[in-house]
């Protein structure tokens, strides 16, 4: 009896130990917040927005496609293989399966989610001085996303102020492109409304934090987009009438890192050449990759840094610059003149992915970065993207006045342009006038990721780009796997 | 602290129980000695009268009496590792008797979870291996010689450098994730990276449960289970000393057939012609040039000095142990070294008649150096790829720069540069309270603990490889650090650093069962009811500092660095802590030891998942049937037949911890005032409804017997593995692909794993002077992919090439990770022959491959999946384990053979870049000369022949001869003049030789980076063919 009792006492002891403790599988992970009920004072507003900020830094593909899918570049690289994606692009043989283009997807899909983080509905929502701004800065980031992504891709699924989880991303239909662009100027006005001018004591000052002229500026260029040449020549007029920008005086050494948030800044992509990375996780990069990429294969010489040869102007935008217009050379580099002026008997490399002659040389590993920026400096460089200057937006104020029967003004954004680097006047009117202003956005801005979006919306795009397909390659198409994992229901790209 | 309170208050309680329990003994009429094979007396030998369930065990000295009731009784001896002896008494009061070691005996016990069993009563698919089959091999890691002895076992290394690790696989790759079998050591969870940290030679036995019956371990133990025991001594006997020592010369068992300089420039010209029209040497007449696999590789020593004693007083037992061992690598050699020192100490105490404590301590301390490894810019693809028209020094005594390929660098600069250290120390260890109530039932408590410190330092010096080459940590070939400017016009010095990181972990682990086990007549019943409770936590600091003084060694600590005010220096930690919560019962019925059936369920609760699926049932059912022991059988040469049955579910847990719920854990770093920010965002998205993974698997087995001799032994299996546990793809919209983020992990997918398993083993008598014996496994695995996730075709796995294309997936219908490029047809012969195809190929030029249309569209597509197919499977489908030995006169010879088969392997250590140095099949490249239909002609023009195709995918299909030894043992007459019961000399070689047809370094490749980068070769370290000699000695 007694032992049976004992026993009995064991088997309920062990019992005891296993149910009373489920208590015990309760824990929690040490020192990491978790995203619901995270926003708790002024400094996890901030926090969040900078990680909203992070995604930008992913531009990179978004500006190779903008010349390579043009006239401007090609791929170039290792080899037929290296970043696939872009030869396939360079040569409008793209596809449904597109690495480059799922990153632009993904990338711009991340900033929007982390922008709708910040913008959520909170259960106990606090407020402070700086949250309107804060929250004014996100709706600028949402905007330029969601812009990216529909200027690639057209109708797009949009969401606002929520994250999904994955059963609910079955759910979503894509959105007409019209609705999104109506979003997008939403936030874009939103911000408007609240944000001012960098130089304005109200602007946090802060080099990296966007302000009002950016919002305004890519509003702009939204309205530009969507030929609402009113809305758009009236938002330029108000950012140029502002009076905070001027155009920069030396177009050679505007992209140099030390010439950045100069004069004629609008909005640049910031980036930093402190830490290092691999290229096993390019988005997770703090510096401008593109900078070292577009760099000269195996070279080792004066002036520049070695690279990997991506983005390589082609003859024909060398030729399609005026005489003597510095911009020439101040885009194209003339690798082969070079060595034979400067440093006869330097080599360089020819990679197997193409080869112009001509390097990237807006954007271009320099030898003093090279050898005083950190090591893996093939990823790592300091030198800013600009995104919206204010030479852009002149010329896209000329064109939208243009288009409104406002020559006269469109004549002199278009003049103030051509005068920075010492081109003679023009003096057209109407339609000789707009192929002007296209041709000068050619010259003044090529290199800078505009191009095939500029042929595109101009209706260009069939007589310059060799291989495109008049309603098909307007719009890239949606990466197959997207459409599958939102569960298949997406109708593709017409022609894809 | 609750797990704590928990423990002492079931400590305190079993306790209790335990002292107030007192039962008697009984006294005697037959009497007698039992002695060993060496005529020693042996105690603790139970002698039970038959049909009995209560008996006696033998004194110290091996004496025995029992009571008997009548003198028609008879009588059983039996013993662990003897086999069963009867004997009628038939009126005798004096019985002495000679236990037989048993060889292979059905009585052998083997041991399972929880508890014991023996070979005849075995139900699922269990088998052990022999410490000293794993010890004589001299391979310095446990797992890797453990390969190609047990079936339905792969082991694959993962790196063939000293310390290395393999992976293994129990019944195939089940998981996208962790595939890693659970594996106990005295029953402590131990890691299967750390098993290196074991010393052979204190392995008493390995057991390795493969079936459904492992669900005893519950939801750890869909990987099957590997159950280690080490060496125990034995109550009241003599102390026996064992000393054992072997030193090695290791080389490469392989060194690739690269270009040398005269044929690198004859390929290299002929290549730049045909792309810029301008030869790149104007003299090809360069000799051999420089052999840079010759620079790396060198021959290195081995060594291993063993020491153990084992014995037993009255009340107690004891085995103790100690090793050091020592290996440097065949490349690198001191750089890529593994030292191990070891000590064991196991003690077996009977506290009182009842109650017995068993103590397992072992400790490790490793030293382990390691060198870049398998992967893009390792030490070997560095080699691989350096041209031979250059010298390793230049005139002028630098290093040769190779700066025409901007990403390879001079492997031999690269090793000097390379100084790091990983000391580790380990403590497993257990405290056991056995107390026997009667025969019959038993209570166990334990409280076991595996802690380690993980200690690393790793040195780098400012150094230049030349100008552009990603590995410069220095400006320029002075030296010069980099200048970082940390504010407007402020410059500091980056000079050489040193990174430094103490990792330490601790596993504590209280389990508490009671066995029972009681025969009535024919029936007998056994069972195991117990609960475990497990926690493990791990604790992580680092920190990396600068300038380090002399860019020297001598200073690599933080405490030397000279960074201006600590400016870049920096630290990192982290801590994590998971816990597990079970109950287990098994209950086994057997009538007449004929028929068996065994039942298990666990009930498992984890913190690896959230509230909504923390708990977990795992049930499983297994059942046995002796054929021969029924009175209809009456085929004298079987002596054994025995068919087994299971079914039964397991579990998966392996993730990471918290994936559960969303944490901000992920990248949220933007440049603000041109300052590095961080900011907050997600890591992995959450899924509350994350579970485990469940392994549903079927096991149909047949053991028998030829002759007493020959065991063989069969299962055929079927494993399901559902719900597995990944990241897969999700939508963009997630947002989970931004810096530091990762889709959700979810349970989705379903592979299949088929196999069939044969196992042979015939074994002479071992203390005959003439005998044999041989082993032969073979096992087959057909491993399929059933099921991914709604809306992905296939989840991508590893790469091929430098930003090329994905090589591998994971796709229904095909095994894992197979690989799936473009196949080709041979080569364009002329521009005719590419006019007049059918299917157009852009850009094909003569002397290209030419692909194969897959999907008939008469196109061959470059920019999306149609033309793409099956290329090969990374997983042999066919494995041979093979050991034979002889014996004649004191001379023993042995060999160990190993073969895998019908898999294949991608070469993927060529840099496919103009300068990078090539293997010597390009000789035999396309020519007009040559219209070699094999190889494409070389060119830098653009071309498609480096796309992934079948190509680069090679037969992996190998024969390895492990080990072959031929030793000697002195006579006992000689022998014993030295005072020494055995002494055995030994000359041993590893890898002797390999056949296979794959080109690379070693075809014996693991997958050091997940399941779906098995087979892909980026240069991989290879195991060293060792040559070495030794002794063991006992006294």
């Amino acid at each position: 009896m007694k032992k049976a009792i004992n026993i009995f006492s064991i088997i309920l002891s062990l019992s005891v130990l296993s149910i009373g403790c489920s208590k015990f599988l309760e824990l929690d992970p040490p020192y990491t917040q978790d995203a619901e009920n995270f926003f708790l004072n002024e400094a996890d507003y901030l926090r969040a927005l900078t990680g909203a900020y992070d995604l930008l830094q992913g531009m990179f593909v978004s500006y190779w496609i903008g010349d390579i899918a043009s006239d401007n570049c090609i791929a170039g690289g290792e080899s037929a293989t290296d970043t696939e994606g872009l030869h396939q692009i360079e040569a409008m043989t793209h596809g449904a399966f597109n690495d480059e283009l799922r990153s632009i997807m993904r990338f711009n899909y991340c900033g929007i989610a982390r922008c709708n983080f910040l913008l959520e509905p909170k259960e106990n929502e606090i407020d402070f001085p700086s949250k309107a701004t804060i929250l004014a800065e996100a709706k600028f980031l949402r905007a330029f996303y969601y812009f990216e992504l529909v200027k690639f891709f057209g109708d797009i699924p949009l969401v606002i102020d929520e994250r999904l989880g994955v059963q609910q991303i079955q759910q979503l239909e894509r959105t007409p492109a019209s609705e999104v662009y109506s979003q997008i100027e939403k936030d874009l006005n939103d911000a408007i409304a609240i944000l001012s001018y960098k130089s304005e004591s109200t602007h946090s000052g802060i080099k990296g934090r966007v302000d009002k002229g950016a919002a305004l500026g890519l509003l702009g260029k939204v309205y530009l987009y969507q030929e609402n040449w009113s809305a758009a020549s009236q938002t330029f007029n108000t950012l140029i009438n502002s009076g905070n920008y001027a155009l920069a005086s030396d177009y050679n050494t505007m992209f140099l890192k030390e010439n950045e948030n100069n004069s004629e800044t609008i909005f640049d992509v910031e980036y930093s050449d402190q830490e290092g990375g691999s290229y096993g996780c390019l988005i997770c990069l703090e510096g401008n990759l593109t900078v070292g990429y577009q760099g000269i294969r195996q070279y080792d010489g004066p002036s520049y840094g070695d690279g990997n040869s991506y983005n390589l102007p082609t003859q024909d935008l060398f030729n399609s610059f005026e005489n003597y217009d510095p911009r020439r050379e101040a885009t194209c580099l003339n690798i082969d003149d070079f060595i034979a002026n400067n440093s006869v008997g330097t080599t360089y490399g020819i990679g197997a992915g193409g080869h112009t002659g001509f390097y990237n040389h807006k954007y271009m590993k320099s030898r003093d970065e090279m050898l005083n920026g950190i090591p893996d400096n093939d990823l790592t460089s300091g030198v800013n993207y600009r995104v919206i200057r204010y030479a852009d937006i002149l010329l896209m104020a000329a064109e939208a006045l243009n288009q409104s029967g406002d020559d006269a003004t469109a004549l002199t954004y278009l003049n103030l342009v051509r005068s920075r680097v010492g081109l003679f006047q023009k003096t057209s009117s109407g339609t000789v006038l707009y192929e002007d202003i296209l041709k000068e956005r050619r010259s003044e801005l090529s290199c800078e990721g505009h191009r095939f979006f500029d042929l595109v919306r101009t209706g260009k795009a069939a007589i310059e780009i060799t291989n495109f397909v008049t309603g098909k390659h307007e719009l890239f198409p949606i990466p197959q796997d997207e459409i599958d994992l939102a569960g298949g229901n997406w109708s593709q790209n017409p022609g894809y | 602290m609750l797990l704590r309170k928990n423990l002492s208050n079931l400590f305190l309680l079993s306790f209790l129980t335990l002292f107030s329990l007192i039962f008697t003994a009984q006294s005697s009429v037959v009497t007698g000695l039992v002695i060993d094979e060496n005529k020693e007396g042996m105690p603790g030998v139970t002698v039970k009268i038959d049909g009995k369930s209560s008996g006696t065990t033998t004194n110290l000295d091996g004496k025995y009496s029992i009571n008997i009731e009548n003198d028609s009784v008879r009588l059983i001896f039996s013993f662990i590792g003897y086999r069963d002896q009867a004997v009628d008494v038939n009126g005798q009061s004096n019985i002495d008797i000679q236990l037989q070691l048993a060889t292979k005996s059905l009585d052998e016990v083997v041991v399972v979870g929880y508890g014991k069993t023996t070979v005849k009563e075995l139900t699922g698919a269990t088998v052990q291996v022999k410490g000293e089959s794993v010890e004589r091999l001299n391979i310095p890691r446990m797992d890797q010689a453990l390969q190609g002895q047990v079936s339905g076992v792969t082991i694959n290394t993962n790196s063939g450098s000293p310390g290395g690790s393999s992976s293994i696989r129990i019944r195939g790759l089940s998981t996208f994730g962790d595939n890693d079998p659970l594996i106990l050591v005295d029953g402590v969870v131990y890691d299967s990276e750390g098993l290196n940290a074991l010393n052979p030679g204190d392995i008493e036995s390995i057991n390795v449960l493969k079936d459904a019956t492992a669900g005893i371990y519950g939801v750890r133990a869909a990987n099957g289970v590997i159950i280690i025991e080490t060496k125990k001594g034995r109550k009241g006997s003599k102390p026996k000393f064992e000393v054992g020592s072997y030193f090695g010369i290791q080389e490469t068992t392989n060194s690739l057939d690269l270009l040398n300089a005269a044929e690198y420039a004859l390929i290299k010209n002929e290549m730049f012609i045909r792309g810029t029209g301008s030869p790149i040497f104007n003299n090809t007449d360069l000799k051999m040039g420089t052999n840079w696999q010759d620079t790396i590789f060198q021959s290195a020593p081995i060594e291993s000095f063993n020491f153990g004693v084992t014995g037993g007083g009255k009340t107690s037992s004891f085995s103790i142990g100690g090793n050091y061992f020592s290996q440097d690598g065949i490349v690198g050699g001191n750089k890529s070294s593994f030292d191990r020192y070891n000590a064991r100490v196991n003690l077996v105490n009977s506290l009182t008649e009842k109650l017995t404590l068993r103590s397992v301590f072992l400790f490790t301390h490793e030293q382990r150096k390691a060198l870049p490894e398998n992967g893009i810019g390792s030490v070997l693809y560095n080699t691989i790829n350096a041209f031979p028209t250059r010298p390793v020094r230049t005139a002028d005594g630098n290093y040769e720069y190779l700066l025409e390929v901007s990403d390879i660098i001079n492997p031999v600069a690269q090793i000097e540069n390379t100084h790091n250290l990983a000391k580790v120390n380990k403590l497993v260890g257990k405290q056991e309270f056995e107390y026997k109530f009667n025969e019959s039932l038993s209570f166990t408590n334990r409280l076991s603990y595996n802690y380690a410190s993980v200690d690393d330092k790793s040195f780098s010096p400012l150094a230049w490889y030349g100008a552009g080459k990603y590995a410069n940590s220095a400006i320029n070939a002075d030296l010069d650090p980099v200048q970082v400017e940390i504010a407007e016009d402020v410059f500091i010095e980056r000079g050489a650093s040193v990174f430094e990181q103490r990792a330490t972990y601790l596993d504590l682990n209280f389990e508490s069962f009671l066995n029972y086990s009681k025969v009535f007549n024919d029936h007998n019943v056994k069972a195991t009811l117990g609960t475990s409770v497990f926690s493990r936590r791990g604790d992580v600091l680092n920190g990396t500092a600068f300038n380090i003084p002399n860019n020297s060694i001598d200073f690599a600590d933080i405490s030397a660095n000279m960074a201006q005010s600590g400016y870049l220096n920096n630290t990192g930690s982290y801590e994590f802590e998971e816990r597990l919560l079970s109950n287990f019962l098994r209950a086994e019925y057997g009538f007449k030891y004929k028929y068996i059936f065994s039942a298990i369920v666990r009930r498992d609760g984890s913190s690896k998942f959230g509230p909504n699926n923390r708990f977990g049932y795992f049930p499983s059912f297994s059942g046995a049937w002796i054929i021969s022991d029924e009175s209809f059988f009456n085929f004298k040469p079987l002596s054994f037949l025995k068919l087994r049955t299971s079914y039964g579910i397991s579990g998966n847990d392996q993730i990471a911890n918290f994936a559960y719920r969303a944490l901000l854990n992920g990248e949220g770093v933007y440049v603000f005032d041109d300052i590095i920010t961080s900011g907050v965002a997600i890591g992995t998205a959450a899924n509350p409804d994350l579970k485990w993974e469940t392994t549903r698997q079927f096991n149909l087995g047949l053991d028998f017997q030829l002759l007493n001799v020959l065991d063989i032994t069969a299962n055929y299996f079927i494993k399901n593995t559902n719900d597995l546990l990944f990241s897969p793809d999700v939508s963009a919209i997630i947002g989970s692909y931004g810096p530091g983020g990762y889709p959700p992990i979810i349970n989705a997918g379903d592979v299949s794993n088929k196999g069939f398993e044969f196992e042979m083993a015939y074994a002479t008598d071992p203390n005959k002077r003439l005998g044999m014996n041989v082993n032969f496994n073979f096992t087959y695995i057909d491993n399929e992919v059933k099921s991914v996730p709604d809306g992905v075709d296939f989840l991508p796995g590893a790469g091929f090439g430098v930003g090329g294309n994905t090589a591998t997936r994971f796709e229904v219908g095909f095994p894992i990770g197979y690989f799936i490029g473009y196949q080709t047809d041979g080569i364009f012969q002329s521009q005719e022959e590419i006019d007049n195809a059918t299917v157009t190929q852009a850009g094909a030029q003569v002397g290209d491959l030419k692909f194969v249309d897959q999907d008939g569209d008469g196109e061959i597509n470059f920019s999306n999946n149609t033309d793409k197919t099956m290329l090969g499977s990374p997983i042999p489908k066919f494995m041979f384990g093979s050991v034979l030995g002889f014996n004649i006169f004191g001379i023993d010879i042995s060999t160990n053979l190993y073969a895998a088969l019908g898999h294949k392997i991608v070469r993927n250590y060529e840099r496919q870049q103009p300068y990078a140095n090539q293997l010597g099949y390009v000789m035999d490249r396309w020519t007009v000369d040559n219209p070699s239909n094999e190889n494409p002609r070389v060119t830098t023009s653009l071309n498609r022949n480096g796309v992934f195709s079948d190509y680069f995918v090679e037969d992996g299909s190998y024969l390895r001869i492990r080990n072959v030894q031929i030793g000697y043992v002195l006579p006992k007459l000689i022998s014993e003049k030295f005072g020494s019961d055995y002494v055995r000399f030994y000359i041993s070689a590893n890898n002797l030789f390999t056949i296979t047809n794959y080109m690379g370094y070693d075809p014996d490749i693991g997958a050091a980076q997940g399941a779906l980068s098995n087979g892909i070769d980026y240069g991989f370290y290879p195991q060293a063919r060792t040559i070495m000699g030794g002794v063991n000695i006992k006294f």
